[in-house]
């Protein structure tokens, strides 16, 4: 059985060849590897391919499919496309969810100030809020020019990591 | 002089775990306090005794000077031990302890108060003939004073805050069309972090320097200094790397700033362990800058050259006892660095990164020691500092040492959160840094040599996917029992070790 596998941006195709014990033929796209491969349950891969020997990390996200992968300097997201995850892209459809638009915070902390009211022009680079996160406070700014057409959050409130903080349209 | 057998550590994170560690080889029993996010933190399960102090925000917990002293005498403490931050600098807090007969591991209120305040500490300084770098003669608390000293001194200019100290209310300003904004910045951080907002201002030298100086002094007049520190590697006027010797020093220098460094303790009859900061030009004009009436989180890399557990130093001192080394006696061997690990995303402008720390693999070997108190399953709050760990090497040379940083970084693993690791380790392979060619300016002037991460190639990432589709695989069979692929019976460690909080 294939499965399509995203990394980053890229799709690859990914097959089983042969099996024994721990050493595996893997096909993935056109490239065939041998690899002795070991594993933990919670994640963490060591695999040997011609003698190069990788360590892989595998974090498990909310969703069961999705992972962030650490290599030696690397990171990545990576998704198994099964059919199940096929079917809820597709019905999905690819309205892309305009993260231009808001302002997210990156990361739990507490809003120390906003600098603008709902109905308020905002130019693209202003600070519309600043927040205060393991005592440094950081200034969010728009990404485009707009109106100001939602503020979900105010001052002294304590937020959590991506929670939308203000709408721009 | 009585012997101290219990003390208390006022503070959180490696710093505690860190003092807790000294008191175990010195038969002390150990006093944890913890905020209510810091149930799980390693202080509170590293302490003999763990006593809760209040809710999550520093002010309501680790800045709660009343609170802390009731539990100090409630559990019959003879020391507080206030690590640094939080209330290390505080005279108050000094003052109480002393009333209420509880040895304050630290110099006297009096000192604190001189030193704490920057403006004070300055005056000081200036009258024990000690070079200071030209600025306000004091606190600026109104914008139209602040903006007609700043015409005065010349821009570029340093706003600091008084009570201030580890970069934060503290902004650099180039062009004067910023003045307000970074005033007001720097007064808001100083008024959230220290509860006071009134800052001052300093003419900002350029290429400069940040060495500073570790000193110990005892109750009858000796004083000593521990040599040098370099710092000048900062980003967000925070400490990074800091190493000893420094590669800009030489003999004479050394035993001069050394000098000035005791004599600046003597002046103020400073007690226990504290560092004289200089900013030194390339010229090697050196400015005094401040005195930190503390311990620094850098202290390691001077007990690795000297051999001295300057935590042990602070509390014999604190229980009356001499001194029991003369200058001469002091020598620096080899060399020492410190990396800082801290929760944070090096490619977004070094944005803090809280959260659960998954899996951490900690480098072990000859010459490295870590000052951390993460832990796998342990989720880093919002709350405080998001320093999670320090990496110090030693090595005979400085070329030997940081080979052996690299070696002890390409060894560090934590995953969960950002940190700072990979980029430590790009800047341990920066010809600048290699070089000892450094000042602060190091992390902007090679933003283009330290930014971006090394691809690996395309088989290192074709065996991530032949990884998560493995998991995939494995899961699936454990659901369905799926044929095509058989998870092998052995497949090194089935459940995880570790039972995560």
């Amino acid at each position: 059985m294939s499965i399509e596998i995203k990394l980053n941006d890229r799709f690859a195709l990914v097959e089983i060849v042969r099996q024994e014990g721990n050493l595996l033929q893997v096909k993935v796209d056109d490239k065939i590897y041998n690899v002795d491969l070991m594993h933990t349950a919670d994640g963490t891969f060591s695999i040997i391919e011609e003698g190069h020997s990788y360590n892989i990390e595998l974090l498990t996200l909310e969703q069961p499919k999705k992972y962030i992968a650490y290599t030696l300097y690397n990171t990545y997201d990576v998704e198994i496309i099964d059919a199940e995850t096929r079917y809820l892209i597709n019905r999905g459809g690819s309205g892309l969810e305009s993260s231009e638009k808001n302002i997210f915070s990156p990361m739990p902390g507490k809003i120390v100030k906003i600098l603008v009211s709902e109905g308020d022009p905002i130019q693209k680079g202003d600070t519309a809020v600043i927040i205060s996160a393991m005592k440094m406070e950081s200034e969010y700014k728009a990404a485009i020019d707009g109106i100001v057409k939602k503020i979900n959050v105010s001052e002294g409130d304590t937020i959590e990591g991506n929670q939308i903080l203000i709408e721009i349209e | 002089m009585r012997k101290i057998k219990k003390i208390l550590v006022a503070n959180r994170g490696e710093i505690a775990v860190r003092i807790m560690r000294t008191c175990r080889e010195m038969d002390i029993e150990t006093v944890a306090v913890y905020s209510e996010a810091d149930r799980l933190s390693l202080h509170v399960r590293y302490a003999h005794e763990a006593y809760y102090i209040g809710k999550a925000p520093s002010t309501e917990s680790y800045l709660n000077i009343e609170k802390i002293i009731e539990v100090a005498r409630n559990c019959q403490a003879d020391a507080i031990h206030p690590g640094y931050g939080f209330l290390s600098e505080n005279a108050t807090f000094a003052r109480r302890c002393g009333e209420e007969g509880i040895i304050f591991i630290g110099p006297s209120p009096e000192v604190i108060v001189q030193m704490g305040n920057k403006i004070k500490a300055r005056e000081t300084m200036q009258k024990a003939g000690i070079p200071v770098v030209p600025g306000t003669e004091g606190s600026i608390s109104d914008e139209a004073r602040a903006l007609e000293e700043i015409r005065k001194i010349g821009l570029p200019v340093m706003i600091k805050a008084a009570a201030g100290g580890g970069g934060k209310g503290m902004r650099l300003v180039h062009r004067e069309k910023e003045v307000l904004t970074a005033l007001r910045a720097a007064r808001s951080e100083a008024q959230s972090a220290f509860g006071d907002g009134s800052v001052y201002i300093e003419k900002y030298i350029t290429s400069p320097h940040h060495i500073e100086f570790q000193i110990l002094a005892d109750e009858y007049g000796n004083t000593v200094h521990l040599f040098e520190r370099e710092c000048s590697i900062q980003r967000r006027h925070q400490k990074m790397i800091e190493e000893t010797p420094s590669p800009l020093m030489t003999p004479q220098l050394r035993r001069q700033m050394g000098e000035a460094a005791v004599e600046a303790a003597k002046t103020v009859r400073y007690t226990g362990a504290g560092t004289i900061e200089f900013l030194v030009d390339n010229d090697l004009n050196y400015y005094f800058l401040e005195m930190n009436t503390r311990l620094q989180v850098e202290h390691p890399i001077t007990e690795r050259v000297t051999g001295i557990d300057l935590v042990k130093q602070q509390i014999l001192i604190a229980q009356g006892e001499e001194l029991p080394f003369a200058q001469k006696e002091l020598v620096q061997q080899g060399h020492a660095i410190e990396c800082r690990i801290y929760a944070e995303d090096p490619d977004n402008n070094f944005m803090p990164s809280a959260g659960k720390i998954c899996k951490i693999t900690e480098p072990l070997g000859f010459g490295v020691r870590t000052d951390g108190y993460v832990y796998e399953g342990y989720e880093i709050p919002i709350y405080y500092d998001s320093m999670i760990s320090k990496l110090i090497v030693w090595g005979n040379t400085r070329d030997e040492a940081i080979k052996r940083m690299k070696r002890a970084l390409y060894e560090y693993k934590i995953t969960g959160v950002k940190t700072s690791i990979k980029y430590l380790e790009k800047i341990m392979n920066c010809p600048d840094f290699i070089e000892g060619n450094y000042d602060t300016h190091f992390v902007e002037k090679n933003r283009n040599t330290l930014a971006g991460t090394a691809r690996c190639n395309d088989d290192c990432e074709d065996m991530v996917i032949i990884s998560a589709y493995i998991d995939y695989l494995d899961k699936l069979s454990r659901v369905y029992g799926y044929k095509e692929f058989v998870p092998a019976q052995n497949r090194w460690k089935k459940t995880p070790l570790t039972h995560h909080f």
